[in-house]
């Protein structure tokens, strides 16, 4: 299903997942802050697969049309985030984000605008938090908001990467007892993907044997 | 006092020991949480009894505090560096820790747990604690084991859908099942759309009011994977939803498309079956309605089942008349026994064939020929209509017997031929020599007239024994078979022989001095000889030598052809040689052809080597012939030896009896045989009385005049010679009767024809036999 040379195991995707975990978290304590609600974050999983499939899996698993916050990303390794929801999703995380206080129409209204900050708070976080952890670092480009099916969330990536993979990942959100599901998808061309492989394989080396 | 504190002490201790096992089958019991207190900046954990006890830890210090590291305590090796890693990203951040794993408690038994847990961060977000609990999963974890093995081994995907939820939670199974991306949410739409639009989807829209259980549900779906098609079924239960007001729907799919296909393929079979059944059954019911020939299923004893319509066809009337019926009922009247006795057989054998005659409607008969055949209790019956065959039979039979008839006549016609030649001769020999005597006597001179009484005499006796010998063939006389004194009868014929071949002709007569009886008929038996004799004179054109011998001979099967022998059987070989021109082999092989004759036509019947063989066949025994061109021909007759006593009565020649002046009545309407008749009994001694006819005879037996005998003929016009018997017997019970007749056929029924004291004498006789019977019927009476 990878499609892909890269394989993480077992050990490798837990690593990645934790390290995605810990950005969240650090997105989600921002987001406390700037919205003054509790919000927890949580990344069950992560896996590697190709923009097809990607592309396929969202498209069976959410029916209706998507929202994304896209940010590139450019470092150790390199690429382009998308923080994904389905329509009627991001709706519901703009008003938890914004408050019941807000109108509908207000929350019609700056729908993007919530959104293109969360997804940016969220994207960051993760990312940077990757970049420190495995202790590098990483430029990120203003967040931007693209609407569509999986299809084309993912060709939306115009570029001559068709061989680029998605790191996928599962977002709970969990905002004031309202519970969201999204995603987020890293798309990364190979040489990324194992530079980022051999990242993890370091960081698991290290708090193996740091921890304890 | 000491002693007391010691016992309290001792007591407490108990106590204690007692508490503390309540409190961990409490715990046990509960399955209370065992939580957790990381002190990060401290580097402290403290954890709760029921933590130390699932870590195999001592409780006292974990309540007290342990270094951090002790939080890995019993956790399994595989899953050590797991759970460090999870650790790590709590502590550089992460805020939600929830993971399984195993612990490897002191027995060396592994429990599952689930620690959950989260961090508690400070103001400016550094990790301040890591807090959380162990719940063991064991059970839990086992019941999911068994599960997700029941549904990878069974290929069962489990689903469940709660009511107004567009989701719907689903094992990874039920994802491999759809060709799904395995996840645990999907859209109901993602699910629904892959069913085919005439099938019942995957999950129903509308819930049931009440719980239930939903029956089996048959769908198929292309899979999103690879576009392949599969049949699945799903079946599953409505139930009150735990969590919820409404119901949930809990179920499993699992593929079904290889026992659909298998029922597809099957149902094709079975289809394909019973269309060539139904295409066979056509056929054979085609045959059945179109046949000519009589079909039926009957019973063991042969009541119609079924029939088809050629019956009606070839009966007459309706078929609805001939089921039911028994196919003897059916037959004409003088067959039924044979129709049911073919029933029994085919019963009884398995099969029979058979011809019967059927009764048409119309009160005629047709023939059937029948075959039946037994399968069970039940027989199957197939006629066919033969009436035609049979008539044309009949007819060819007809034809044939015509054919005979006119081959028959055509042969009369050569035969006449032969015979009127004969005859002429016979007749010229006979004529010339009565008229020679006639002048002989009327010149007086009586000196040689009896050299000419001899030569009409010959002839006579020839013509005589050639209608005996056309009578014999044409009426085929049966052989009046008795012991016979070959050589007696040999010997005896040399006067006639001699007589009947002329001067050329050198006659040896020479039958060996032992010669046995044989066993056949005396008058054949000289036919036969005269006749080998009258052709070897005609081979000897120019004279020559003729001998006729007899040996005993003992012949083995085959030695002679035509012979038939039981092992060794004893004969008497009677050979006729001459050295006259002989016969070719073409001749030869058919010398015992019926009319084949080498003389040209008028000059012999073709008749003489025939009869001979024929004689001999009817006596048992053979001909066997021998001859070469210029060397002359060997014929020699095999005849069975008789064992019995000789008939010692053959031809006394040189006595004529007497009469002693007896009255005997001749009764016969030829004149000149009448004269003859009357003449010879008055030079015999007898007193003779003619009567013309039955009328004459009946007035002269009521004159009352004694008579010893009455002679007549049988073919008496007016009333007949058997009928004038029976009335002359009312007159005079012991009158003798001697019958004469010119008609083989009487002779042929003698013993019906005759009652006692009758006799017959066929003509021509000679005057001797006459005497010699008269004789023989009066010397009965008187002795």
């Amino acid at each position: 299903m990878t499609g892909a040379n890269i394989n993480l195991d077992e050990l490798e995707r837990d690593a990645l997942t934790e390290v995605v975990n810990i950005g969240v978290s650090r997105a989600a304590s921002s987001l406390r802050k700037m919205v003054s609600r509790q919000v927890l974050l949580s990344v069950p999983s992560v896996e590697i697969v190709t923009q097809a499939t990607a592309a396929s899996l969202i498209g069976q698993r959410e029916s209706e049309d998507l929202v994304a916050v896209k940010q590139e990303f450019e470092g150790a390794f390199s690429g382009r985030a998308l923080l994904i929801f389905p329509e009627t999703k991001s709706l519901e995380l703009a008003r938890a984000v914004m408050g019941d206080e807000a109108s509908a129409e207000q929350v019609l209204e700056l729908e993007n605008e919530a959104l293109a900050e969360t997804g940016n708070v969220i994207l960051n976080n993760c990312l940077g938090t990757m970049a420190n952890m495995l202790r590098q670092s990483l430029k990120m480009s203003l967040p931007e908001i693209i609407r569509g099916s999986g299809e084309r969330l993912f060709s939306h990536s115009a570029d001559a990467d068709k061989s680029a993979l998605v790191l996928f990942l599962y977002i709970n959100f969990s905002v004031q007892d309202r519970n969201i599901r999204g995603y987020i998808a890293m798309l990364m061309d190979l040489p990324s993907m194992t530079a980022l492989k051999i990242l993890i394989a370091e960081f698991i080396d290290r708090v193996t044997e740091d921890a304890g | 006092m000491r002693d007391r504190l010691t016992a309290e002490l001792a007591r407490l201790n108990s106590d204690i020991r007692d508490a503390e096992h309540r409190l961990h089958l409490t715990l046990d019991a509960a399955g209370a949480t065992g939580g957790w207190e990381w002190d990060v900046p401290n580097k402290i954990l403290t954890g709760d009894a029921r933590f130390a006890t699932l870590t195999s830890q001592d409780p006292v210090e974990l309540s007290r505090g342990v270094p951090t590291s002790r939080f890995f305590a019993s956790i399994a090796a595989d899953d050590q560096k797991r759970i460090r890693l999870a650790v790590a990203g709590i502590l550089a951040g992460a805020e939600i820790f929830s993971k399984d794993y195993r612990l490897i408690k002191g027995d060396g038994t592994t429990r599952w747990v689930h620690a959950k847990g989260r961090a508690i961060f400070g103001d400016d977000d550094e990790v301040l604690k890591f807090v959380g609990d162990l719940v063991d999963v064991t059970e839990q974890k086992r019941v999911q084991e068994q599960l997700r093995i029941a549904q990878s081994a069974g290929a069962i995907g489990t689903f469940e859908h709660a009511q107004g939820f567009g989701t719907v939670t689903v094992s990874d199974q039920f994802c491999r099942l759809l060709g799904l991306h395995p996840t645990r949410i999907l859209p109901v739409a993602t699910v629904n759309q892959l069913v085919h639009p005439d099938d019942r989807p995957i999950i129903e829209p509308i819930l049931p009011d009440q719980p239930k259980p939903d029956s089996n549900i048959e769908f198929r779906i292309t899979r999103a994977d690879t576009g392949e098609h599969r049949w699945l079924a799903r079946r599953g239960e409505y139930v009150r939803d735990l969590s919820g007001p409404g119901l949930r729907y809990i179920g499993v799919a699992y593929d079904i498309t290889s026992s659909k296909l298998n029922e597809e393929r099957l149902k094709r079979l079975n289809e394909g079956l019973s269309e060539s059944v139904k295409e066979r059954t056509r056929d054979r019911d085609r045959i059945w309605q179109n046949s000519r020939d009589m079909l039926a299923v009957t019973d063991n004893r042969g009541r119609i089942i079924d029939a088809n319509p050629a019956w009606a066809a070839i009966l007459g009337g309706e078929n609805s008349d001939i089921v039911g019926k028994l196919v003897s009922e059916l037959a004409w009247a003088d067959d039924a026994d044979l129709v049911a006795a073919g029933y029994v057989k085919s019963f009884s054998e398995g099969g029979a064939a058979f011809e019967s005659r059927m009764q048409h409607v119309d009160g005629t008969p047709r023939w059937v020929s029948w075959t039946a055949s037994r399968e069970g209790e039940t027989i199957y019956l197939y006629g066919r209509h033969i009436t035609v065959e049979k008539e044309q039979e009949a007819a060819l039979g007809e034809a044939e017997a015509q054919l005979r008839q006119s081959q028959k006549m055509e042969a009369v016609g050569q035969l006449t031929g032969g015979i009127a030649h004969d005859f002429n001769n016979m007749l010229t020999g006979i004529m010339g020599a009565l008229d020679i005597i006639k002048r002989r006597l009327a010149s007086g001179k009586l000196d040689d007239v009896e050299r000419f009484m001899e030569a009409a005499t010959a002839s006579a006796q020839r013509a005589a024994g050639l209608t005996h010998r056309l009578l014999a063939f044409s009426r085929r006389q049966p052989l009046d078979r008795k012991p016979t004194d070959v050589r007696q009868l040999v010997l005896g014929m040399r006067d006639l022989l001699d007589r009947s071949l002329g001067e050329q002709i050198r006659l040896l007569v020479q039958p060996s001095p032992d010669c046995w009886a044989a066993t056949t008929d005396a008058n054949q038996l000289e036919n036969a000889l005269l006749n080998l004799a009258i052709n070897a004179r005609d081979a000897m054109p120019d004279g020559g030598q003729l001998s006729i011998e007899t040996h005993n001979v003992e012949l083995v099967a085959g030695e002679v052809s035509g012979l038939n022998v039981q092992g060794k059987d004893e004969f008497v070989a009677i050979s006729v040689r001459d050295n006259g021109v002989g016969m070719s082999t073409d001749v030869l092989e058919k010398a015992f052809e019926p009319f084949f004759t080498t003389k040209p036509i008028g000059q012999g019947t073709g008749l003489g080597l025939s009869m001979v063989y024929g004689f001999a066949q009817q006596s048992g025994g053979a001909v066997d012939i021998k001859s070469k061109p210029g060397l002359g021909t060997a014929i020699t007759l095999y005849l069975p030896r008789s064992l019995e006593e000789r008939d010692d009565h053959i031809r006394q020649i040189s006595l004529v009896p007497q009469g002693a002046g007896e009255s005997v009545l001749v009764v016969e309407d030829d004149p000149s045989v009448r004269l003859l008749v009357v003449e010879v009994l008055q030079d015999l001694g007898y007193s003779a009385i003619e009567a013309v006819n039955a009328d004459g005879a009946i007035a002269k037996l009521r004159q009352d005049v004694h008579f010893d005998l009455m002679i007549s003929d049988v073919g008496l016009p007016g009333m007949n010679g058997r009928q004038l018997a029976e009335v002359a017997r009312g007159l005079l019970p012991s009158l003798k009767v001697l019958f004469i007749t010119g008609y083989a056929a009487n002779a042929v029924n003698r013993s019906a024809f005759l009652a006692d004291g009758m006799d017959m004498i066929s003509k021509p006789f000679d005057l001797e036999q006459l005497a010699r019977k008269i004789r023989g019927m009066l010397a009965v009476g008187t002795s």
